[in-house]
């Protein structure tokens, strides 16, 4: 090329040492579109200016602080559904068919074709309450067919008879062959007028209904004496399966049974209660996530502060042939790279915390009161904890895309080179 | 000769607060290719701002800018700051070299933004570098680089798309008297080198001597 134009060479300011590795335009990223390169060299020199680095950090540290606090949040809460759903679902069949004494058969052949089911038995449900010495208690009365519903979990019998929740058994001190009053709420004609229903029934044995309440107040007995005392028309079929989908069996049922012929899935039966866990997790979501809102906020801060600190940069790229589009998404990139790091910390802090939590169950609670003695943490890393990775990335790209319009916006008037 | 410049009638005016200032009233120029056009005037004359309107920096009230065979006030956005990447070098009174980035770096941006194959840009910018004495100081940071230093950057990195036109605002009000006479010394030889047009603006006569044509900037005018 050209003769090389010879000047005497002043002194430089510094000792100037040699630049360090990833410098000199020979780096990997120096390949990379131009609003990412500088991002990532904005990137690292967050660090450099004290305000910018408090701020860059103060960012980091609340992104991390939100999304770590949204981890354990959502841990918690799907690791108490998880246990609260085992309860239930355990003591729930599968399926259940309500049937009247006309469509039993049609639905007994309909479960036959499908070839799924393992256990199928009649069974009656009806209220009613037990009494002994004194005492009253409303139950669910539940008449097995055959042999008492899997659903009734722990059972030890010795007997005939009436099989009480254990927690019953041991409160009223009532043992193995003691006899207690089951009454009725159906009427029968006696010569002072109607009256309930009553059998006095020898305690057969005792089923675990853990620590919900609503398990305790069941009691199982034989369907011939169901049939006594309660209506024909509660009469229903419980099925069990070989593990398949309850829910595709179910939808198989319902197409080859009449409408008037009931079939619900366990899900069905507590739909309520599938709700009040969804909309709990979904709104406890949405209140921890004001963290990660607040700090996104302060993204926009921090990106403000440095596009401020950057003004004649932003003039000279502008000078230099920088699109405003590019501009803008040098700053956008910037604050994805910003938002993302505290983002990934969050979320391994979070997740880290929740598994040492959960392993080395450090967070007690009263056995008495919960169904479970400590806090248990459950991370779905399909689907909760993708949920929370891309929501928090959206609002930090969000928060970004605001100051990168910002810088996009700025014109390389002389103003920008004071 | 061709005409590498061509302004005509600008305009430009500033409101401050309620009082409006008219710094430009209607400035005609042209510099030819290869010319090196010295504007002076006293400070707050306009002619920063008129070098930005000659660069699309800045959009004029009125009047047009031609260069080459474009006019330049009929572009906007990506396709302004694309014209600017291929055809205009700048070079202002501070440096305005990205901090982050080393002499070598700063020098081989413009020919990222325009995409250009990193290899031959690094080979172009070492090239430049090296023939304003600072090969040694490729791989230095701007604060790591004297003031006559970082200029001489500067007028590499507003060089190396070899643009047709180069704009320089006080290229030496920053440097000290020997510092500055250097610089200057380098821009005019890289200037007749490289075989551009060149407006440099400037308040100092000694500066304005060493272009081929000088005009002052009175009263938002232009004049001989």
């Amino acid at each position: 090329m050209e003769v090389p134009v010879q000047l005497p060479v002043d002194r430089p300011v510094s000792g100037a040492a040699p630049a360090p590795p990833g410098t000199s335009a020979s780096s990997w990223y120096w390949r990379l579109p131009v609003p990412w390169l500088l991002a990532l060299r904005y990137f690292r020199s967050t660090r450099k200016d004290a305000s910018i680095r408090f701020l860059s950090s103060m960012t980091r540290g609340g992104v991390a602080l939100g999304v770590a606090a949204l981890v354990l949040a959502v841990a918690a809460l799907s690791g108490f559904q998880a246990r609260l759903l085992g309860e239930v679902l355990g003591h729930t069949p599968q399926l259940q068919i309500d049937v009247t004494p006309d469509s039993e058969g049609e639905a007994r052949r309909a479960l036959a074709l499908l070839g799924v089911a393992v256990d199928v038995q009649v069974v009656l449900v009806g209220r009613g309450w037990i009494a002994d010495n004194g005492r009253l208690q409303p139950v669910e009365i539940v008449g097995y067919e055959k042999t008492v519903p899997a659903w009734f979990p722990g059972v030890e019998a010795s007997g005939e008879g009436i099989l009480l929740a254990l927690g019953v058994a041991r409160r009223w001190g009532v043992v193995d062959g003691q006899r207690i009053e089951l009454i009725s709420p159906r009427s029968q004609l006696s010569p002072i007028g109607p009256i309930p229903r009553n059998r006095f029934l020898p305690v057969a044995g005792t089923f675990v209904s853990g620590r919900s309440q609503e398990f305790e107040g069941r009691v199982a007995i034989p369907l011939d004496v169901a049939d006594q005392l309660l209506w024909p028309s509660d009469r229903r079929l419980d099925v069990e399966l070989d593990g398949s989908d309850p829910e595709a069996a179910a939808k198989r049922l319902r197409a080859d049974l009449p409408d008037s012929v009931r079939v619900q899935t366990a899900r069905d039966l507590n739909r309520s209660l599938f709700f009040a866990l969804r909309l709990e997790k979904t709104l406890m979501f949405f209140a921890v996530f004001l963290i990660v809102v607040v700090a996104s906020q302060t993204l926009i801060s921090s990106l403000a502060l440095v596009i401020a600190n950057k003004t004649s940069e932003i003039g000279m790229l502008s000078a230099m042939g920088m699109t405003p589009r590019q501009l803008g998404r040098t700053f956008v990139a910037l604050g994805a790279l910003l938002g993302t790091t505290g983002i990934l910390a969050g979320a391994t802090i979070g997740s880290l915390l929740a598994w040492i939590l959960d392993r080395y169950r450090l967070l007690p609670l009263p056995d008495r009161v919960y169904i479970v003695d400590y806090v248990p943490f459950l991370l779905r890393f399909d689907t909760d904890l993708p949920v929370i990775l891309l929501s928090s990335l959206v609002l930090t790209l969000l928060a970004a895309l605001s100051a990168g319009k910002k810088a996009g916006a700025m014109r390389a008037t002389s103003a920008s080179f004071q | 000769m061709s005409l590498a410049l061509s302004a005509t009638g600008l305009r430009k005016t500033f409101r401050e607060g309620t009082r409006t200032v008219e710094v430009l009233k209607g400035v005609d120029l042209e510099v030819e290719t290869g010319e090196i056009l010295g504007i002076v005037g006293p400070s707050g004359s306009g002619k920063s701002t008129l070098l930005h309107l000659l660069g699309g920096l800045d959009h004029a009230d009125s009047g047009s800018v031609d260069i080459g065979s474009v006019r330049l006030t009929d572009l906007d956005g990506a396709k302004l700051a694309e014209f600017r990447n291929r055809n205009l070098g700048f070079v202002f009174q501070f440096h305005q070299l990205l901090p982050d980035f080393t002499a070598l770096e700063n020098v081989v941006l413009p020919a990222r933004i325009a995409e250009r194959p990193l290899g031959e840009s690094r080979d172009r910018a070492r090239a430049l570098l090296e023939e304003v004495g600072l090969a040694d100081r490729l791989d230095h940071f701007p604060n790591e680089l004297s003031g006559g230093e970082r200029q001489r950057v500067a007028i590499c990195r507003a060089l190396s798309l070899e643009p047709p036109l180069l704009l320089a605002d006080e290229p030496t009000g920053n440097l000290d008297p020997d510092t500055g006479e250097r610089v200057l010394e380098l821009l005019m030889k890289l200037q007749e080198h490289h075989r551009m047009a060149s407006v440099v603006v400037t308040h100092n006569p000694a500066v304005a001597r060493r272009c081929g044509r000088i005009l002052r900037l009175e009263d938002g005018v232009l004049r001989a």
